[in-house]
């Protein structure tokens, strides 16, 4: 048969059209800030390149954008793809059934030879692979404002819990606001995983999220943590319960306080005010160079579809979040780092650069709380951490009541 | 007189027909929704419903948590300050504005906005009011009385009174236009006549306006004491049940345990608690109005 | 029936105007005192929106400085518009303007259907004698009662069976459904109040059901109506988590955008702008509010028992 240039051209340009129409993608998200937004065009911008059509559901708040999903899957309407944390929160999805594998993309990508360790143990469930990861973020990190500490006469860094201590005295007694922390629940539930796991170390952390030991909580491990908890309690302001998370950051940018203990994403409030990583304000991430790394951040799961135009599109956006182009484009303006160690870090500002190194060694890689409890233990643990910090409670009895917490 | 018998029994039937919707919405939504949550509360949901069953494991659960008995000792003391302020307020509010005052659209309106207002961005705005160091406290202080005290939000055993008067500002504005609707349809006349006998004009509201208003009252009663139970947003956007546990309220605790922590059994449980609570205080009530001679038209 | 509509409708088309001000003139003790109760009560009232509205036209820097109640330095507009046309909500970053006509075309038969059952089910309540009725309401009265979160799963279920998740009137549906026990409360407590004279006069005259409720109560009742708008629209308008559910990504309200531009979990909070992103959003029901004052007139009923 002889087709004529024009049938030719006219099938072709069909083709076109209906597979690009056929990899319609409708994502959750809740990047819904400028900074976010201007990184989740990164990926849209990288699927669209890609042949496939993005249509973005942007709803803001975590819980609010994974109930969103939620409700779609039990309404039989569900999205392409969904976001979730780099955790245990869409375990229970899963054993429903509830979502498509991404086995095909996995091996054909040969995750397994490249991705870190923790990042497997939260996606990789009975053996098949259930979610795509398109970032690493640190909620443990130590920021400081520079000012503030030539202020208070703080010399350099601190490298211990010790001369943590000592740098906070001196901010105390030169009127500052040692410690600017938002008085809400998961703010001082960062505090207190931070703390366990610099002061009680590794395995006191691990025993405790992962083993769920309740023996290890009376250890010294814990101890020590709760009871620096209750020294730290001591260097923040009387106005920090309910404080948002972006005002004690505030509070650093304009060295009205010290330190703060939260993510890495908080780069996106200096950034926002106009300050540089290195020059007003400084970083890192535990005390000393051999310092455990955690690793928490953003996946997308992919609700369960027959439709074949749907899992090209899924199989398509699980390709694209993790191609070093996107990756790179993606990370730099989310302040995160890439799931990848292969990729050019040079353009990072000087945190991500030292995420980026202490990544490289898998020892110092650890996972976050979320990967390793279920949201329901999480919870149950949050709800003790936060009595503690704002009460008189004992030692003792908070031990007591944490062992009760993941007995669960 | 003019009425026979077919016709008394049509004008009954297109009463029936009218309710028929309320009818299916009480039976289908209400009841058969509350049925399935109080059956999934006997379940061991986790984030989808689950149809096992597990007894009473949830409820024991819910009653061996101390945020959840602290957020029923709240919405407690909370309920009945919340209620009380507005009221009065309210109609404070709706007797002064029946004065025939001028501005009264604008007055009528700056009591109402607080009701139109997200509480999202109002919450945090009544935060920022009372943190010590940045709100009231702070701004008196700098005023020059280096002493005043107001740090109630981040005080655990004063918390609840500032999410009493954040929700009485958002609140009383619509209890004062329920009630000022029902001062509206009290006869003028009834004034004259009493004017005319001497009565002061605070006595006949005592005497005269304020048993007319009785279902006014009744309905601004219903409506708080729903909003009471739903309290949600000025915890989240004030105090995020903070500090500690010490200003969790159930609607918050049912939310938390739905969506973030996974716990649809478990919020189911609480759910079922809290209308049995209704249910408890709402029956007597329903008992004695019941009792009352109701002005009912014999079809 | 007629005759009973002419003697009541003259106080509708001819209201009594608070203009009738012979009395007002007094600056009495009272007077005055009532004055300055109504102003600082209005003080009380408008200090958040003062800080609001400071806090929407300072740039973040002074923010963060924290003076709460202090004017603004340097003034700024930019919050607003960016507010209004230029804020991210994910993806795109177009502002709260996206989902304006979406609320509007949510609010506006919802409210009238809400309205509209909640004064028939007041009106059949109030006069007419159903079995059952009586039991009917106090359930629905309970119902007002059931937090609508653990409502959400098996409704989403329901309208999904009947091909409504997810549409303009599935959402119609669930907002009629949510507001029917309050304002059937409404207006049954208000029927209530009406003279039971006025009824049995139409009923004489011949009116049945629908002729009675339509010539007589509805045009009664318009301060129960102006309260009953005020709270559906302001009610509908400011819902959130109904219309992300159930509205479907076509239909998604105003709100929705408005918790893009203000919620965020690790993202940072452009106060100024989120400040004024809720203003905008409550100005239509702050319009609302005021056109509802011509409703809250006096006289609707007065002179109907004499006459």
């Amino acid at each position: 048969m002889q087709f004529t240039l024009k049938q030719l051209a006219l099938a072709a340009t069909l083709a076109v059209s209906f597979s690009a129409q056929a990899q319609k993608a409708n994502v959750i998200h809740w990047w819904t800030s400028g900074g976010e937004s201007a990184a989740v065009k990164e990926l849209a911008d990288a699927y669209t390149k890609a042949g496939g059509t993005w249509v973005d559901e942007a709803v803001a708040g975590a819980d609010n954008a994974r109930a969103a999903a939620i409700n779609r899957i039990a309404g039989g309407n569900p999205p392409t793809a969904a976001q979730f944390n780099t955790s245990k929160q869409y375990h229970d999805v899963i054993a429903e059934g509830q979502l498509n594998d991404i086995d095909a993309v996995a091996s054909k990508e040969g995750w397994d030879k490249w991705m870190p360790k923790p990042i497997v143990d939260a996606i990789k469930v009975k053996g098949h692979y259930y979610a795509v990861p398109v970032n690493i973020h640190n909620p443990a990190w130590f920021w400081y404002s520079k000012d503030a500490l030539k202020k208070a006469g703080v010399a350099s860094e601190p490298k211990t819990m010790d001369e943590f201590f000592a740098a906070l005295d001196k901010l105390k007694a030169a009127g500052l606001v040692p410690l600017a922390l938002g008085g809400q629940s998961w703010q001082e539930w960062i505090t207190f995983y931070s703390v366990l796991l610099y002061v009680g170390g590794p395995d006191a952390y691990l025993k405790f999220f992962k083993d769920h030991d309740a023996a290890s909580v009376n250890g010294e491990g814990m101890r020590k943590t709760l009871t620096a908890l209750k020294k730290l309690h001591n260097y923040v302001d009387a106005g920090s319960p309910g404080r948002n998370w972006n005002d004690a950051t505030a509070m650093v940018i304009s060295g009205k306080a010290g330190f703060q203990i939260m993510g890495d994403w908080a780069k996106g409030e200096f950034g926002a005010a106009k300050q540089t990583a290195g020059k007003e304000y400084g970083c890192f991430a535990g005390f000393g160079p051999k310092a455990p790394y955690m690793v928490a951040g953003d996946v997308f799961v992919f609700p369960k579809t027959t439709d074949k135009a749907a899992i090209e599109a899924q199989h398509k956006l699980a390709t694209v979040f993790t191609s070093p182009t996107a990756q790179v484009a993606f990370n730099n303006k989310k302040g995160s780092i890439p799931v990848r160690t292969d990729v050019d870090s040079s353009k990072m500002d000087i945190c991500a650069q030292a995420g980026v190194q202490a990544m490289k060694d898998p020892s110092r890689q650890i996972a976050n709380p979320d990967a390793l409890m279920t949201p329901d233990m999480v919870g149950a643990v949050q709800d003790v951490i936060t009595k503690f910090w704002n009460g008189n409670q004992s030692v003792d009895d908070a031990v007591k009541a944490l062992q009760g917490a993941v007995k669960g | 007189m003019a009425s026979s018998q077919p016709a008394r029994k049509k004008r009954a039937a297109a009463a029936q027909l009218a309710l028929l919707p309320m009818a299916i919405t009480v039976l289908g939504v209400y009841i058969g929704t509350v049925l399935w949550s109080v059956r999934i509360s006997f379940s061991s949901s986790k984030i989808f419903p689950k149809n096992d069953f597990v007894g009473f494991s949830q409820y024991e659960r819910l009653f061996a948590t101390e945020r959840w008995t602290v957020s029923l000792h709240n919405i407690a003391i909370f309920g009945v300050l919340f209620i009380l302020a507005c009221m009065v307020l309210g109609f404070f509010l709706a007797v002064f504005l029946d004065q025939h005052v001028r501005g009264e659209n604008v007055l009528r309106t700056i009591f109402l906005y607080p009701y139109a207002m997200s509480f999202v961005a109002t919450g945090l705005v009544w935060q920022w009011m009372l943190n010590p160091g940045l709100g009231i406290q702070a701004a008196v202080r700098n005023l020059g009385f280096p002493e005043f005290q107001f740090d109630w939000i981040v005080n655990q055993d004063k918390v609840i009174y500032t999410l009493v008067v954040a929700a009485v500002w958002q609140a009383s504005g619509l209890v004062m236009a329920v009630l000022l609707a029902g001062l509206r349809g009290i006869d003028e006349s009834l004034w004259n006549a009493a004017r005319i006998d001497g009565v002061p004009r605070w006595r006949y509201y005592l005497s005269v306006v304020l048993p007319q208003l009785g279902p006014a009252f009744g309905t601004s009663f219903v409506l708080l004491a729903v909003g009471v139970v739903k309290v949600y947003d000025v915890v989240v956007a004030m105090t995020l049940g903070g500090p500690g546990n010490a200003s969790e309220v159930p609607a918050k605790f049912i939310m938390d345990n739905l969506f973030t922590r996974a716990n649809v059994g478990l919020a189911s449980a609480a759910s079922t608690v809290m209308l049995l609570t209704v249910l408890a205080l709402l029956v007597p009530w329903w008992y004695a109005r019941s009792v009352q001679s109701r002005k009912l038209v014999h079809s | 029936m007629s005759a009973v509509v002419e003697r009541i409708t003259p106080p509708v088309t001819a209201p009594v105007q608070r203009k009738a001000v012979h009395r007002k003139s007094h600056f009495t003790p009272a007077r005055l005192g009532l004055y300055a109760l109504l102003v600082s009560s209005a003080a009380f009232f408008l200090l958040p929106l003062y800080v609001m509205l400071i806090t929407s036209v300072k740039p973040m820097e002074e923010i963060h400085l924290g003076r709460l109640f202090a004017l603004p330095s340097s003034l700024t507009f930019e919050p607003w518009v960016q507010a209004w046309s230029a804020a991210c909500t994910g993806l795109e970053c177009r502002g709260i303007q996206v989902g304006f006509w979406n609320s509007v075309w949510i609010v506006v038969p919802s409210t009238i259907a809400s309205i509209f059952f909640g004064a028939l089910n007041g009106y059949a309540l109030s006069f007419w004698r159903v079995r059952g009725a009586g039991w009917l309401f106090g359930v629905l009265m309970f119902g007002a009662f059931v937090p609508y979160q653990v409502m959400i799963y098996p409704l989403v279920r329901t309208l999904a069976t009947v091909n409504l998740f997810g549409t303009l009137g599935g959402i119609v549906f669930i907002h009629t459904v949510f507001g029917m026990p309050v304002m059937t409360l409404l207006f049954r407590n208000y029927y209530a109040g009406v003279p039971i004279e006025l009824f049995k006069a139409a009923r004489i005259d011949g009116g049945g059901f629908w002729r009675i409720f339509f010539q007589l109560m509805l045009p009664m009742s318009l301060p129960i109506i102006a309260v009953a708008v005020i709270m559906q629209v302001t009610n509908i308008w400011n819902d959130f988590l109904l219309g992300l559910v159930f509205a479907g990504r076509d239909n998604l309200p105003m709100t929705v955008q408005l918790n893009n531009v203000i919620n965020t979990t690790t993202g940072e909070r452009l106060y100024n702008v989120n400040m004024a992103a809720t203003v905008l959003t409550s100005l239509l029901p702050l319009a609302v509010y005021l056109i509802s004052g011509r409703w809250f007139l006096r006289g609707i009923t007065a002179g109907a028992v004499k006459g």
